[in-house]
């Protein structure tokens, strides 16, 4: 190849890719102002996405949201882990494919609100009625209601009752941070370990420290308060006093989960939707609310998914039919107890977890915890992630600060969620 | 290392001295020479069209998006404003970025330093080694290269346990206080030890052929002059192998330098194990401590990793040129 070929070459190439990096900054159309779920029809293929990549083809799950489809239609369900998910819902939004119905996390809503990525619950045609308002939150911004939760978890403190009764504790005797110390300190003077929880680096961390921290009276809008390293210290001296595992620090639910399954620990803060394995265990289990600093019941988050649908360019209205028929299957009737069950989460509605805690004793511990948890974004709105962020290092801080109480104080003061 | 390779040809290919011809060819020259110019363009064209799509174009990309100042809506929505390098200023003045800028360059020495020792140590005895084994044993040091990362960083995690990880166990015998691996302050080191241990087959494999492309008549001239074995490895074998030496480093550097994987199965980049790919990575796509998702500042970072990969790129080039000429 001469020279001047290779320019020119070369030239033709530059344009290529100016014309490429110009069409993809130009145009994206505006977001979906119109469209509504009673204008359209629904269609022969709708797609759906969850964050339960655990429910695998054909589980009970799958085969549940599958017969949600309306005559004549067949879904497509596709799963992906929560943080996952939210991205590849904000690439499907902006390339203009996005899925007829997604099931997003709960503290997610404001930022995909904010993002412009979802269809209001008036447009996609989801009935909001009968749900409990502390649930349904998240899910509104500015008045507006985008989506329903189906359901809830809350966070319990499960104990291991062979390892207490082994130690002499009476699980009764847990109703606040000191009497669950002094228990921690029975158990483990008793050969056992003391109590697992997860507290990874992100939302998930956070998520299970904040029963401590608002039971400590603490509040988002200031996460370096007195309370809030009241929380910390809490945790940093179960790692300190060797209560806790050291792996704490990079545990996520489910290897919390595990290591209490050994059925070494005395206590484990987990979520409900543990609580058919935890019946399920060798040993004998039983589930108390998690305590406040000075006694009570802590607020918990709430924990569940809301059913949305997106934005969408194309053919909305139909989209919105899809997304109004299929999430109508899932949240009423009979189906909305299924729904639960198959999840392990108590309904978002009262009438139908009345019917779940008569079918199932299982439930009944966690109604109080569902019914008395707190948005984690209701306050906050879109702001709650960056909190979060903050948050989240204040506690890798505080776990690594092993109960040094200076530490703990300046994990809260110099927690920055960059 | 495609990159590197492929923007040598080009240059090379570019700068070469053959003009001169223009203006003097007859008119059906002209013709026939443009028809083979179109030929030899149509040839060229399906890698062309390659590297713009898939190399310049995200490149370019990257640092538009630097320059531009994008969150989740104007990422979907469009509209994100220029602010041309005010995003760079922002990200150097986090108090986290100096750290994060030493940890890497700590990752990425002493990880280069140790994998390029062990491996040649390996390679050395290897080579040597006339037993029967020798080439069994050899295939076993291959297998970190083999293994997903996902299983031998999940084992790493296990094996540095820090109240009941084999490593603490085994550093008990010897009466060493149980280390907490995974805490702020360590993080650094495990997730070296973890990477210098993924990236010696690498350097085995390298470094044994480079030694098998040197002659062993050397060798037997060496010991007839009377040379030691040590005199021998630092007079002959250094220098024959200098040329594959700097390829192995300058390779091992750019891998390095972009190490997310096992850093994030470790650790998930926490404390001291942050580096430049990983705190990229956790802006990028919302991983890590902060779930907000920062485009830009994910860009800003990935561009000064370039950058720091360009210039070494560029010093191989010109440190081969030399050898060259």
């Amino acid at each position: 190849m001469s020279p001047t070929t290779f320019h020119r070459i070369a030239a033709i190439g530059a344009i290529l890719a100016t014309g490429a990096a110009l069409t993809a900054c130009g145009s994206s159309p505006a977001p979906g102002e119109d469209g509504s779920a009673s204008e359209g029809n629904t269609t022969s293929k709708i797609t759906f996405w969850d964050p339960y990549p655990q429910h695998k083809d054909g589980s009970a799950w799958d085969e549940h949201v599958k017969a949600c489809a309306p005559d004549g239609a067949t879904i497509t369900r596709t799963s992906a882990p929560q943080t996952d998910l939210f991205n590849q819902l904000t690439s499907a939004v902006k390339e203009g494919n996005a899925p007829d119905i997604v099931v997003l996390d709960n503290p997610m809503m404001p930022s995909a609100v904010d993002a412009k990525l979802l269809a209001t619950a008036e447009q996609a045609g989801i009935s909001t009625d009968g749900v409990d308002e502390n649930l349904l939150g998240p899910g509104v911004v500015d008045g507006e209601a985008y989506g329903v939760p189906f359901g809830s978890n809350a966070l319990g403190l499960y104990y291991n009752a062979d390892v207490l009764t082994a130690a002499g504790v009476d699980p009764a005797s847990v109703t606040d941070w000191e009497t669950l110390n002094a228990a921690l300190a029975k158990v483990v003077a008793a050969g056992s370990k003391g109590i697992t929880f997860s507290g990874v680096a992100g939302e998930e961390g956070v998520f299970q420290f904040l029963p401590w921290f608002w039971g400590a009276g603490a509040d988002l809008e200031d996460v370096s308060s007195d309370d809030a390293v009241s929380a910390g210290q809490l945790i940093s001296d179960w790692v300190g006093d060797g209560y806790a595992p050291k792996s704490v620090t990079t545990d996520n639910q489910s290897a919390a989960w595990d290591l209490f399954l050994t059925g070494e620990y005395g206590f484990a803060v987990n979520g409900s939707w543990f609580a058919a394995a935890a019946a399920d265990t060798d040993f004998t289990t039983g589930v108390m609310p998690i305590p406040g600093r000075d006694g009570g019941v802590a607020p918990v988050p709430t924990g569940g998914e809301f059913a949305v649908a997106p934005v969408q360019d194309d053919d909305a209205s139909d989209h919105y039919a899809n997304a109004a028929a299929v999430i109508d299957c899932l949240t009423s009737g009979d189906a909305a107890l299924e729904t639960n069950e198959t999840l392990g989460y108590l309904s978002a509605k009262p009438d139908v977890r009345a019917q779940q805690v008569a079918e199932n004793p299982l439930w009944e511990p966690w109604v109080s915890s569902v019914e008395g948890a707190e948005g984690r974004t209701t306050k906050l709105g879109g702001a709650y992630v960056d909190v979060s962020a903050s948050l989240s290092e204040a506690i890798q801080g505080a776990l690594n600060a092993a109960g040094d109480p200076a530490g703990v104080k300046a994990a809260f003061e110099n927690a920055s969620g960059y | 290392m495609s990159e590197v390779t492929a923007a040598r040809a080009l240059v090379t290919r570019g700068s070469r001295p053959t003009r001169g011809t223009r203006g003097t060819t007859p008119p059906g020259a002209r013709r026939r020479r443009r028809s083979s110019t179109w030929i030899a363009f149509a040839f060229a064209a399906p890698l062309i069209a390659y590297l713009v799509l898939f190399y310049a174009y995200p490149l370019v990309q990257n640092v538009v998006m630097s320059m531009h100042r994008f969150d989740r809506n104007t990422f979907v929505n469009g509209g994100a404003p220029f602010v041309g390098f005010d995003i760079y200023g922002e990200v150097a003045s986090q108090p986290r970025f100096w750290p994060v800028v030493r940890q890497t360059a700590i990752f990425t020495i002493v990880s280069l330093t140790l994998q390029y020792v062990f491996g040649l140590a390996l390679a050395v005895f290897f080579h040597r080694a006339g037993f029967r084994l020798a080439s069994g044993l050899r295939a076993l040091f291959l297998v970190p290269w083999l293994l997903p990362v996902i299983v031998s960083g999940t084992t790493w995690q296990w094996i540095m346990n820090a109240d009941n990880g084999i490593l603490n166990s085994f550093l008990g015998i010897f009466g060493v206080d149980p280390v907490w691996w995974l805490s702020t302050d360590t993080s650094l080191i495990s997730v070296i030890i973890a990477n210098v241990w993924l990236g010696i087959p690498f350097n085995l494999v390298i470094l044994y052929s480079g030694l098998q492309n040197i002659p062993t008549d050397l060798y037997e001239a060496a010991s007839l002059d009377g040379a030691s074995a040590w005199q021998q490895f630092w007079r002959v074998t250094m220098p024959l192998l200098k040329p594959v030496t700097l390829i192995t480093l300058l390779l091992g550097l750019v891998y390095t330098l972009k190490v997310v994987d096992v850093i994030w199965i470790i650790t998930a980049g926490t404390g001291t194990s942050q580096t430049l790919a990983t705190w990229s990575y956790g802006l990028a796509f919302g991983k890590g401590t902060s779930s907000v998702i920062r485009y830009s500042e994910a860009s800003v970072v990935g561009t000064m990793l370039l950058l720091v990969a360009l210039v070494f790129g560029l010093i191989y080039i010109a440190v081969q040129r030399r050898q060259e000429d």
